[in-house]
């Protein structure tokens, strides 16, 4: 099979409230970071003649979300089509569009402001069927509890873990431009922080933020136009789980390892410990890091507690960019990681930086607690 | 725009549809999808266990459903597979064709299964377009998708009789359509003996746009199988897989008011069609195309589209409308499903379109299965802003 | 008379006094009328003033109507039980309605109780043989009486409930050990069962008689499941659930938007300009999606311009959250404003007194708020320009 390669990435910064802001305007600064890296435009010739969005009506208030932005997405007269999942799934997408020989290049850009609604969790609660989910008030945050209780006790992880998952994730966050909490934290803080929802602390969840992410992705043939350091999508899975909780094995990482099997298996890889240099997860909560990570088989089964001890996370390059837990929309937890991962890889991640990174991982989350997963293998 | 050839060709193999009516209190969203799935896997003569990749779309706001996706997974059968949820208004159904065909094509999945539907009847659907337009200027002017622009304007270049008598006959077309197909949601009856009546006593909504004209609001949803062509080679033995040939999508920009300035641009649905069409080589697309099923949200509408998606000029398509050339034996049968005015459930009504034009291709359409050898088919889809969305099937692969 | 689903129009306006609900005509004066079409058809006129009602059927014409509905007698009964969708049949032409529509809508659906079917086929007899099934051991704990039942008129007869212990039976004839004995007629006691009459008033009115034990009449109330034609037919009931999603937000205006209801404060239109092809637009935009180019400069237009297309709108949709609608008819116009570019229309409302004269071409000007804070309600409306 040919190859697609990503040219190049553009991210807003994430901040808590870009109350200056429309999303639009974030969006055309992203438009015009992408059209400065690489000189890309939209002539029907030789342009770019397919858009893939990713953004979401409930949260932009907006029936088909996508119309309030065509215009700053470059798709005016153009194809544009929006994947309403979380963004890591639009580079699936946007992938499909020039493995299948329909188009050579396509721009992608999701946005997502979590500041508008009133509460993030009133969104995540209309996820929920309207019988039984919505009136026993679940959400993504509260049903993350649920999971958290029950993989900690599989695990052996307890408050402490959590709170070194997090101080780490700050001191990443700190050198990386576009995170929202940057703020160091120590361990002690994190442990007397209040609880959100029981055994989750305030300082364990993601903050609130706003942000915008764009990228240029090209077939084989035409990348080198647009950059000298083009990246390779090698892999791509996705898989859900069953709704109802009660069916579910809240620990088990059920979607996560079929996904991370079917990425490994078209990217070649045998034993992902060896292959992958460097991981970026969704970690909207921090013993997510642990869980997932363990769903990606690096690390052991039930051994996350150990595997934090043993600095793992470290071995593995696992968020340098602070991940999640500083702070990105839900819908674009995924997308961010990628165009991290992105960076890494063309060596320009700056002051977070890893040596000698060849492979990447990506990964992103949709629905309560880890209900859908999506894992992207990316290559030099 | 520049059409390559495409990396594997790809094939309807498979289509479900619940049937479609303004009340199904008899289910919750999960089951009416589930309903459609079924019977889209029963025609294909597989099982779930074949399909390698789930789609989904809907509107989030008209049934006020965070990525329903999830929740209908109990229905969709989802579970264990990949999944991508795509939705873009009301091409939505149309989109997700354009996604498949791009899977399937990319080599990234075999067999997709897609699903397209609606449930209007739990939210309100004039509210839910009207949420639309933007909350800090134009929300507070729009009524959903009404409006009497296109009539207003029809009746200024053809003469008000002639105008109003056409949409009338292509609304009362329709209904005889739809009269033949026995899951539509609305069939009246409707006689062209009713024509001067109807005109003058259906209640108006805006300007000229009548009650008459304008679509439903139904609940149903709309499944289709896709498989590449090894696939579809070796899973269709009952009925003959239908090819999609080549899509084009075309949005333009959100404010709506510059469509009626001194001067207007080039409609997206004339834009498409032209583009579509020169890189197939259609010189006459009247000539080509055996069916077409066409997106039409009113009768107004649809039969001013008419013009644009066949390149037509001037008054080419009353005249061919008053000659019945649009009718199940004219030269080019317009909606023998009865079309949108009859069936709207939204995020399944644009896929309603390519699964209908791929029934008749089949010969499987049933009671409103067109006489002719139906072997080339045109669907299109509408949403958003005046957006487009074309689909081209074939019987065979002639490309 | 031609029955439809069991009913005949009749049924329907005949029933219509006891199904009036003079709370819902509070300040309504309004005349309805029904122009039935065919053999079986008629003519009605239901008027109401000052809470009361009147229902008649009127030979020759119908006369000073504030309303008519015109149908044929299956829509009209269909529609009224539910059978037919009212707005199916309304889109189709099966009914046709003249006169002030609004009234149907919002004022009728008050005045009324649903009609239901006259329950022909239910007797006495049956309601009482269902008694010992319907009977709930568990509200009948150390209860130990006899209710008599002595059922007059067509269909009635005399029957004894008898519980003791948690058990119930049913005997023919009147116990000479009641407890309590009621005494109705047929009708009154199907229409109690059924759920057609009140219980309460059917008792003050002396429609029901009670002898004894008043105590052990209104215990006999909680200890048996209502009575139900459904279940005679074998048919659920379905429930649906009605909730009104609504989550607060907070909109960003950014600096373009920021500048054009900046601009509305001091009575402006601010457009930007696109730097690369000149073409204006209203309201602004950050970019020029022709060209893809970030629109930094705004100019001013109008204030006054010129129509190009008008849409008289009489339907408004109701607001999906608060369900507020606006008044009807009233009429949206596309303006092309002095200094925009030809093909950027702007889209207001024309001031009401306006609708009947306005066309395109017309020049229109703009009426704005006396106080404006910055917000869309700051522009009224335009208005012709004379």
């Amino acid at each position: 099979m040919k190859r697609v390669a990503i040219c190049a990435v553009a991210q807003h910064k994430n901040e808590s409230d870009i109350w200056y802001k429309r999303f639009q305007g974030m969006l055309l600064d992203i438009l015009e970071e992408i059209q400065t890296k690489t000189g890309m435009d939209f002539s029907e010739q030789r342009g770019v003649r397919s858009v893939v969005s990713c953004s979401d009506d409930v949260f932009d208030a907006r029936t088909i979300s996508d119309n309030g932005v065509t215009d700053v997405l470059g798709a005016h007269y153009r194809e544009e089509e929006k994947i309403a999942q979380e963004g890591l799934n639009a580079v699936g997408y946007a992938m499909s569009i020039i493995l299948s020989g329909h188009e050579d290049l396509v721009y992608l850009a999701g946005h997502c402001k979590e500041s508008q609604p009133e509460s993030r969790n009133m969104c995540t609660n209309l996820g929920y069927d309207p019988f039984y989910g919505r009136p026993i008030g679940l959400d993504f945050t509260n049903v993350a509890a649920l999971q958290a209780r029950e993989y900690m006790h599989k695990s052996g992880i307890g408050d402490e873990h959590l709170a070194d998952v997090v101080v780490r994730a700050r001191q990443w966050a700190s050198r990386n431009p576009y995170a929202n909490a940057t703020e160091l934290v120590e361990k002690g803080e994190v442990m007397a922080s209040p609880m959100l929802c029981d055994p989750i602390r305030r300082l364990h969840a993601y903050p609130v933020s706003d942000g915008a992410v764009g990228m240029l992705l090209a077939s084989e043939e035409r990348a080198r136009e647009f950059t000298d350091t083009p990246v390779w999508i090698t892999g791509f899975a996705n898989c859900m789980d069953s709704y109802f909780l009660g069916d579910r094995d809240l620990s088990s990482n059920f979607a996560l390892k079929k996904a991370a099997a079917n990425a490994f298996r078209r990217a070649g890889i045998k034993d992902p410990k060896k292959a992958i240099d460097l991981v970026e997860i969704m970690d909207a909560y921090a013993y997510q890091q642990p869980m997932w990570l363990e769903g990606l088989g690096l690390c052991d089964e039930g051994q996350g507690a150990r595997f934090i001890e043993e600095n793992g996370p470290a071995t593995y390059n696992v968020n340098l960019s602070g991940g999640m837990l500083a702070g990105n929309p839900i819908m674009l937890g995924g997308l961010y990681r990628a165009a991290e991962a992105v960076l890494q890889l063309k060596r320009e991640a700056g002051e977070h930086q890893a040596a000698d990174v060849k492979r990447a991982l990506a990964h992103g989350t949709t629905g309560g607690a880890g209900q859908f997963h999506t894992v992207l293998v990316l290559e030099i | 725009m520049a059409n390559k050839k495409k990396n594997r060709n790809v094939a309807i193999i498979g289509i479900g549809q619940t049937e479609y009516s303004s009340h199904k209190e008899h289910q919750n969203q999960a089951e009416m999808v589930n309903e459609a799935v079924r019977r889209a896997l029963d025609d294909a003569r597989i099982t779930m266990d074949d399909v390698d990749c789930v789609m989904h779309g809907n509107m989030e706001l008209f049934e006020m459903v965070y990525q329903p996706d999830l929740w209908h997974e109990i229905g969709t059968g989802a579970y264990g597979k990949e999944e991508i949820r795509i939705t873009t208004g009301g091409t939505t159904g149309a989109s997700l064709v354009c996604a498949a065909d791009n899977l399937v094509a990319s080599g990234m999945y075999d067999v997709i299964l897609a699903v397209g539907l609606e449930k209007l009847q739990e939210g309100h659907t004039t509210g839910g377009i009207t949420n639309m337009a933007d909350p800090l200027w134009f929300r507070h002017l729009q009524t959903g998708a009404l409006t009497g622009t296109t009539a207003q304007e029809m009746i200024e270049e053809f003469g008000e009789d002639r105008a109003k008598r056409a949409a009338m006959k292509y609304r009362i077309m329709m209904d005889k359509h739809a009269c033949l197909n026995p899951r539509a949601h609305r069939r009246f009856g409707l006689e062209y003996d009713q024509m001067d009546d109807l005109m003058n006593t259906s209640p108006k909504l805006v300007g000229e746009l009548r009650l008459i004209h304008m679509c439903s609001q139904s609940d149903g949803a709309c499944v289709m199988v896709f498989a590449s062509e090894e696939k579809a080679k070796k899973l269709c033995k009952h009925h003959p897989p239908v090819w999609i040939r080549d899509h084009i999508t075309v949005h333009r920009e959100e404010t709506l008011p510059n469509l009626f300035g001194f001067k207007k641009p080039e409609m997206t649905q004339r834009y498409a069609a032209r583009k579509l069409f020169e890189r197939n080589g259609i010189k006459d697309p009247v000539e080509y195309f055996d069916v077409f099923e066409m997106y039409d949200p009113s009768a107004w509408w649809g039969l001013d589209w008419l013009r644009e998606f066949l390149l037509l000029k001037g008054d080419e398509h009353i005249k061919m409308l008053e000659e019945g050339e649009f009718d199940l034996d004219g030269k080019l049968p317009v909606n023998p499903s009865g079309g949108v005015t009859a069936t709207n459930p939204i995020g399944a009504t644009a896929m309603l379109r390519p699964a209908e034009a791929a029934l008749q291709i089949r010969g499987d359409a049933g009671e409103h299965q067109l006489e002719r050898n139906v072997r080339h088919a045109l669907a299109s889809g509408f949403g958003g802003t005046f957006w487009t969305v074309l689909i081209m099937l074939e019987k065979d692969l002639n490309w | 008379m031609t029955e439809y689903y069991g009913s005949k129009l009749e049924d329907i306006f005949n029933s219509m006094e006891d199904r009036f609900r003079p709370e819902g005509a509070e300040g309504v004066d309004a005349i309805f009328c029904y122009d039935i079409a065919g053999e079986d058809g008629g003519k009605w006129q239901v008027s109401v003033k000052d809470k009361e009602l009147r229902v008649e059927k009127v030979e020759g014409n119908l006369k000073g109507c504030s309303v008519t509905i015109i149908t044929d007698p299956e829509t009209f009964i269909g529609v009224t039980l539910g059978k037919i969708d009212a707005g199916e049949a309304f889109s189709s032409g099966k009914i046709k309605v003249d006169g002030d529509i609004g009234l149907l809508t919002n004022i009728l659906p008050k005045l009324f109780t649903k009609y239901t079917p006259p329950a022909k086929d239910v007797t006495s007899k049956d309601i009482i043989d269902t008694v010992v099934e319907r009977f709930r051991a568990d509200k009948a704990e150390g209860i130990d009486i006899v209710i008599g039942y002595d059922i007059t008129g067509e269909g009635g007869g005399k029957w004894s409930v008898i519980v003791k212990d948690g058990y119930c039976s049913v005997k023919e004839g009147l116990d000479p050990n009641c407890t309590v004995t009621m005494q109705m007629d047929a009708k009154v006691f199907v229409g109690l069962n059924l759920g057609l009459i009140d219980g309460t008033a059917a008792f003050t009115s002396g429609k029901v008689k009670i002898e004894g034990d008043m105590g052990a009449a209104a215990l006999s109330a909680g200890m048996f499941e209502r009575f139900k034609v459904g279940v005679i037919e074998g048919a659920e009931e379905l429930i649906s659930l009605k909730c009104l999603p609504s989550i607060d937000q907070r909109f960003a205006t950014g600096p373009v938007m920021g500048k054009w209801f900046d601009g509305l404060k001091e009575k402006k239109f601010y457009a930007t300009k696109c730097p690369v092809c000149g073409r204006t637009q209203i309201p602004p935009r950050e970019i020029c999606a022709l060209c893809r180019v970030r629109c930094t400069d705004f100019v001013e237009l109008g204030p006054k311009g010129t129509v190009t297309l008008i849409d008289d709108v009489y339907y408004a949709s109701p607001d999906p959250l608060t369900g507020e609608v606006r008044e009807t008819p009233y009429a949206g116009v596309y303006i092309v404003l002095d200094g925009a570019s030809e093909e950027e229309a702007f889209a207001h409302e024309i001031k009401k007194e306006d609708i009947d004269r306005i066309k395109p071409g017309m020049r229109v000007r703009p009426v704005w708020a006396e106080k404006r804070v910055g917000s869309y309600k700051d522009l009224l409306y335009f208005e012709i320009d004379e």
